[in-house]
């Protein structure tokens, strides 16, 4: 549910990582800001509490100004993964124009996945947005560790959906990026068609997906020796 | 849903950013010497004001203030008596410590509208939920408490931007001090000095008639008794020594006296407080003069090299550059205390000047060789050093227009090359 200003001429897109506790969102978006270059993006907020564990939420925002001088201001969320935690979950997942579910490639994390995933359709549902329109990416997290579910048993699993699917490894910054892209070309898509960035605002998906996932030039910063 | 409170709503400048973490911000950097500060959201309404508005200053430096990616505002720091780099420094200290506001305010913010979001949902979950948020929320509390630690750590820099310019001030009124005793001294020894040279004209004379009694006694005294008195007080009074000891006394106070006139004058020259701002400066000159006025401070068997090559003038405030000959000078002087050699090296090259001071000292370590240009960065022992020197040098250097550079090698000596442009016109 886009949120647009016809007035002040801006535009207001959310993207949600959502997915079981401890299953990488944060970690997501932590790569995400490090890999990205600063001028297109802000500062990254990670409202973290105890043992790294989300209890609120993660922002990442970004900014970009069409053609037309359409300001976009993109804010990326992570959702807390914990069960418990699924107020906030349903207090930031309204309003969502597309989603990225982190799922744990682990063989221990099978349920949670599930569960999580049960948990996304109950609360899509429950803030009014429907799930078979919703831009969705799939991500199957920590591939670098042992014990995992094979990929082609992944690609079984999901292929008949439709809806994309990566392999990633966030902690070594695999896949992120890949992701994060897939996401945004489909969310493009899905506001495109109603908002018509291309035609009204001279827009295009590639230039859009482009601006957001431009690399930063300069090596990560190590101050000090 | 019906709650009207969406996670993540856009948030204004103006909601972020509370008077109290920023009026004493602003309040502090009028202080420590601009005029005004003045924060204004992106359609250019003024947020927070302090100090003299922009009107009919000198210099201004615009910041544009980013706020998730986006200029959201902009920070204007205006400036008329201070230098544009004191503006701009402080502005560059505003504006970080502006960051740091934004950033854990709207932390702070966000975590209590989660929490109110949250409330308005439904009520099993909330039981539940409620306990775990209450207590981040408290976090977050401590967390707005840490910012104000870092607020405060921004004002001790501009509390240093301050004690800088009262260190500057210092300096001068020392240049005016020392002019006003300059002036005192200079009557009663002029007095002095002519007093001396009539009594050696006396002396002279005295000495010329008393030894023409003597002969004349000697010769034709009146009695062999008045002869022996007369020979036995002039061994008396030592007469011997004192005529010949009275000519090199004179002569000796008179150089004594001609040696403090010299002093008097470098230590007037020096403070040049007869100078006007935007003089010819002649650098190899004044280099000497410094040198002198550093006699003291100068370690007894030093090796001063000078190799000066003919230069153009400057142009500006020699006082002000004798205080940066001064101030690297003397540090090359406490560096090396025994068979210290200091080698001045002046150079001409088109459009500027380059003068270099290099010591056989100890070097300066790799890891502060960064550092000494900050201020009150010493490594001397308490009461010997404050750590303004080079500051000092550094800002009138750059005020200049120029550079100043340190190159050291460990155990081998410090070079320290100044860059200073000529005089417009005078670059042959
Ligand atoms: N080996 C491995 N560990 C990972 C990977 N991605 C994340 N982790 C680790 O998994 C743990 C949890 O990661 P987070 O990013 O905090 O997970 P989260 O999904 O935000 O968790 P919650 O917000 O608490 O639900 C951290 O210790 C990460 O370092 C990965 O690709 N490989
Ligand atoms: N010629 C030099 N050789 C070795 N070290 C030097 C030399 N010049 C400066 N330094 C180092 O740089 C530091 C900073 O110098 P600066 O002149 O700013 O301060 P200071 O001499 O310590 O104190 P102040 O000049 O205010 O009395 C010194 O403490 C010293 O460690
Ligand atoms: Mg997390
Ligand atoms: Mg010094």
């Amino acid at each position: 549910m886009v949120e647009y200003d016809e007035l002040e001429n801006r535009m207001i897109l959310k993207l949600v990582y959502y997915g079981p506790a401890m299953s990488g969102k944060t970690t997501n978006l932590l790569q995400l800001h490090d890999i990205l270059d600063q001028d297109n993006r802000g500062e990254l907020t990670v409202l973290d509490t105890k043992n790294d564990r989300t209890l609120f939420f993660d922002l990442l925002p970004f900014f970009l100004i069409a053609p037309s001088g359409l300001k976009i201001k993109l804010k990326v969320f992570t959702v807390p993964g914990q069960v418990q935690h699924d107020a906030t979950r349903k207090a930031v997942l309204q309003r969502a124009d597309g989603v990225a579910f982190i799922a744990d490639s682990q063989l221990t994390e099978e349920t949670n996945n599930f569960e999580s995933f049960k948990n996304l359709e109950q609360n899509l549902d429950f803030v009014g947005l429907d799930i078979e329109k919703i831009p969705l990416v799939v991500q199957f997290n920590k591939r670098d560790l042992q014990n995992i579910i094979p990929e082609t048993d992944v690609t079984d699993a999901w292929e008949p959906t439709g809806i994309p699917v990566f392999m990633s490894s966030a902690l070594l910054g695999k896949g992120v990026l890949d992701t994060f892209r897939r996401l945004l070309e489909l969310t493009y898509e899905h506001v495109d068609r109603r908002y018509m960035l291309w035609d009204k605002h001279g827009l295009d998906k590639s230039k859009f997906v482009h601006q957001l996932t431009m690399r930063s030039d300069n090596e990560p910063l190590h101050e000090g020796i | 849903m019906t709650t009207d409170h969406i996670i993540g709503e856009e948030k204004s400048l103006k909601e972020i950013i509370k008077d109290i973490d920023i009026v004493p911000l602003f309040q502090d950097a009028v202080s420590a010497g601009v005029s005004g500060v003045i924060l204004k959201d992106s359609s250019g309404e003024v947020l927070f004001q302090h100090g003299n508005s922009p009107e009919g200053t000198d210099h201004s430096a615009d910041i544009p203030v980013k706020f998730e990616g986006e200029v959201a505002g902009n920070l204007v720091i205006t400036g008329d008596r201070s230098s544009k780099y004191l503006v701009d420094s402080i502005g560059t200290i505003i504006h970080d410590a502006l960051k740091l506001i934004l950033k854990s305010r709207f932390k702070s913010l966000l975590a209590s509208d989660t929490h109110e979001t949250v409330i308005q949902q439904s009520y099993d979950e909330l039981l539940e939920t409620n306990n775990k948020l209450k207590l981040s929320e408290m976090k977050y509390r401590d967390l707005a408490g840490s910012l104000e630690k870092k607020v405060q750590e921004r004002t001790d820099e501009l509390k240093k931007a301050h004690a800088k310019l009262l260190q500057q001030e210092k300096i001068a009124s020392v240049g005016q001090l020392a002019a006003g005793v300059a002036h005192e001294i200079n009557n009663p020894l002029g007095f002095i000095a002519s007093n001396i040279n009539s009594l050696k004209q006396y002396v002279s004379k005295i000495k010329d008639m008393l030894l023409f009694y003597r002969s004349a006694f000697e010769e034709q005294g009146l009695t062999a008794g008045d002869r022996e008195l007369s020979q036995e007080k002039w061994k008396k009074n030592n007469l011997d020594f004192i005529l010949s000891d009275v000519d090199e006394l004179v002569r000796e106070s008179l150089t004594g006296a001609d040696r403090v006139r010299k002093i008097v004058s470098d230590l007037k020259g020096f403070s040049h407080i007869d100078d006007v701002a935007g003089a010819d400066i002649h650098v190899n000159d004044e280099i000497d003069r410094t040198l002198n006025i550093l006699t003291h401070e100068t370690p007894e068997d030093a090796e001063i090299i000078k190799e000066y090559n003919e230069l153009p003038v400057i142009e500006g405030n020699a006082a002000q550059i004798c205080q940066v000959f001064f101030n690297i000078i003397l540090n090359a002087f406490q560096a090396k205390q025994l068979n210290l050699k200091l080698r001045i090296r002046t150079r001409h090259s088109g459009d500027h000047i380059r003068i270099d001071f290099s010591d056989n000292g100890p070097g300066i370590p790799d890891n502060i060789t960064n550092r000494i240009f900050e201020p009150f960065f010493t490594t001397k022992e308490v009461g010997e050093g404050t750590g303004m020197g080079l500051n000092v040098a550094y800002d009138t250097v750059v005020s200049y227009g120029g550079t100043i550079d340190v190159y050291s090698v460990q155990g081998n000596g410090t070079t320290f090359s100044l860059v200073l442009p000529v005089k417009a016109g005078m670059n042959s």
